[in-house]
């Protein structure tokens, strides 16, 4: 069936609208990071501007420097990513593969920690971690963070994990090798397309977070989507250097998206597997 | 190869929850045997074959392989390879690696194992396809790899579930006669599930017959071909079945339909029987059982004639279908040797 070429034009209208939407803010802040404070609140825009690396070397050198900040994130982002994916893969290969007691309410218990609205545990985490001496502390964050990526990476390889057929875990079983090594051989490589896909989503949530590390951390641990806001004070908000900031604390996120496209592999396992019926 | 690769399964009992797989099943497999579990959908025949590879407990009985109890041994313990339904190849290694996964594992050299993945692809025709992906083959290819990573390893047991089932008819057919082959030059025990009796017919030294959870008959395909067991044996082996007709027997002779026909029974035999007769043994003759003629399916050299007698649709398979009309009436004789005769209640063959 061949698409109707005026439908085929709105598809594509309506797509670049879309983009255009979500890209706007980006460009705008792009731009705006080039700018002298002078040009950003130049009005109409100027289009037409002398760019400017000084927004850049003030947010990285200068006396308001977010390198600290840039380094709690990365510390932060890194630790529960680590963490959650040491866990999750297993955790998630038992919930799919293993039948043991109490399975179904571990499945549900998994579930209704992404129902609950994260504000509502503000204040019962700060009175933990304020007991155990955990705020402000790298630890006491990646703790946090962990109890909200864990559950959510653990559900989102379940499905990856469910994809692959019992029997083939039976034929590495009888190929002699055992559990751990069929993990390792066969189910693994088979699942890291779901792996890096969850990676990803946990690095960025915990990167992007912002509520839980304002309230949780402090001068010591203060990750970068916090440590931006330094750029609005009372009396006035340094557009030029929030948005350079800004800018540096998204790199990574889209060099990530970039790197991960390719390894983010679908169907692999289509057509190894027909039939497949079990009586 | 050190192992003869005989079986015996013992009183074997598996449940599924409150449903029971197995009824006590007890199994007796010879070294070198071509052994074909044939059985309609649901009789058990695939949960045995899944018991003998060590996937499934048993709640009673035991497992021996080369008087060994396996029952509660592992699946890799047991040196048995399997050729799944599904081939269960892995995706995400070449046909190669595929078959020198089993080698892999016992930490052959890398070396000697691709030696080995070449001579077992070679022996099944798919030798220049190594470098190849699972998703890269044709269905007949993928189950030549299955086979050859079950070969590669040299086990003492092969046990395949329904290998050809995913094959077309053609393919099917020429596997077949290429796993007949295949067992006879390694001379391994095999074991082999089908619910296509032709297949097992035609592959199988043995066979054994299941039905709902019970090994129904032992024995060669012919024998159980011409002495079938039970009128569900008769009626599951043979294309088309044989035909089964309630009759009475009295004095060597059976009444159908008004008809009294003599069959090779003691005399002293009376009573209500099932009177079985293969499509191909029934003949058109001058008296006999009377039955009208409601179809003709003509194969070219034969026909399959289909008949109401006495209110029942039976078989005929002739080659002289030249002169018969449908709506015509006739009469049908066999020849008493070919008569089944089982007993009316509790089906078993007198």
């Amino acid at each position: 069936m061949k698409r109707h070429p005026v439908r085929h034009a709105l598809l594509w209208l309506m797509a670049g609208l879309l983009l255009a939407v979500w890209a706007f803010p980006v460009l705008w802040a792009l731009l705006t990071s080039f700018k002298s404070e002078r040009d950003v609140l130049a009005y109409p825009p100027v289009w037409r501007f002398a760019p400017t690396l000084d927004n850049y070397r003030e947010v990285l050198f200068g006396g308001s420097s977010i390198l600290p900040n840039l380094w709690s994130s990365l510390v932060v982002s890194f630790s529960t990513t680590l963490l959650t994916m040491l866990f999750a893969v297993p955790a998630a290969y038992a919930l799919a593969r293993l039948n043991y007691p109490g399975k179904r309410a571990s499945g549900f218990y998994v579930l209704a920690t992404q129902m609950l609205p994260p504000m509502g545990l503000i204040i019962p985490y700060y009175l933990v971690l304020q007991k155990i001496g955990g705020l402000d502390s790298y630890s006491g964050l990646t703790a946090i963070y962990l109890s909200f990526s864990l559950p959510f990476a653990i559900w989102l390889m379940v499905s990856y994990f469910e994809d692959i057929p019992f029997e083939m875990e039976e034929a590495a079983l009888l190929d002699r090798a055992g559990r751990m090594r069929t993990l390792w051989y066969i189910i693994l490589p088979q699942v890291r397309g779901g792996i890096a896909v969850t990676t990803i989503f946990v690095f960025l949530n915990a990167w992007n977070e912002f509520l839980f590390a304002v309230v949780l951390g402090g001068n010591k641990v203060r990750p970068v989507t916090v440590a931006m806001f330094n750029f609005i004070s009372v009396e006035q908000t340094q557009w030029a250097r929030l948005a350079a900031g800004a800018m540096l604390a998204m790199a990574p996120v889209i060099l990530i998206g970039l790197f991960a496209q390719r390894h983010i592999v679908k169907g692999l396992t289509v057509g190894a597997v027909k039939g497949g019926g079990r009586r | 190869m050190s192992h003869s690769g005989s079986v015996r399964i013992e009183g074997v009992v598996k449940q599924h929850g409150s449903f029971t797989a197995l009824h006590g099943l007890d199994l007796d497999i010879r070294p070198g045997e071509f052994f074909a579990l044939l059985g309609p959908s649901g009789s058990g025949k695939t949960t045995t074959l899944r018991i003998l590879a060590g996937l499934e407990s048993v709640n009673a009985g035991r497992v021996m392989l080369d008087d060994t109890d396996v029952t509660h041994a592992d699946p890799g313990e047991r040196d048995v390879a399997m050729v799944f339904q599904s081939y269960a190849l892995y995706p995400h290694m070449t046909v190669g690696e595929n078959i020198a996964f089993p080698l892999k594992m016992t930490g052959t050299p890398a070396a000697e194992r691709l030696a080995a993945a070449q001579e077992a692809a070679a022996k099944v025709g798919i030798g220049h396809l190594l470098s190849r992906r699972p998703g890269q083959l044709s269905g007949g290819q993928q189950q030549r790899c299955a086979l050859a990573r079950a070969i590669v390893r040299k086990p003492r047991l092969f046990l395949l579930d329904e290998p050809l089932s995913n094959l077309d008819a053609k393919l099917r057919i020429e596997t077949r006669a290429e796993l007949r082959r295949l067992q006879r030059e390694l001379g391994v025990t095999v074991v082999y599930v089908t619910h296509d009796q032709e297949e097992a017919m035609t592959v199988a030294d043995r066979m054994a017959v299941f039905m709902e959870g019970r090994v129904v008959q032992v024995g060669t395909p012919k024998g159980i071909y011409l002495r079938p067991a039970s009128v569900a044996v008769a009626a599951f082996i043979g294309t088309p079945p044989m035909n089964l007709l309630p009759a009475e027997l009295a004095n060597g002779s059976v009444g159908v339909a008004g008809a009294w026909l003599p069959v090779d029974a003691a005399a002293g035999q009376r009573g209500r029987v099932v009177l079985g007769v293969r499509p191909g043994d029934l003949r058109i003759a001058a008296d006999g059982m009377p039955a009208q003629i409601e179809f003709i399916e003509d194969l070219g050299d034969s026909a399959i004639i289909l008949l109401r007698l006495d209110g029942q649709q039976i078989k005929m398979k002739t080659d002289q279908a030249q002169s018969l009309q449908e709506g015509q009436q006739v009469f049908l004789r066999f020849n008493p040797a070919a008569a089944h005769l089982f007993d009316h209640d509790s089906g078993l063959r007198l």
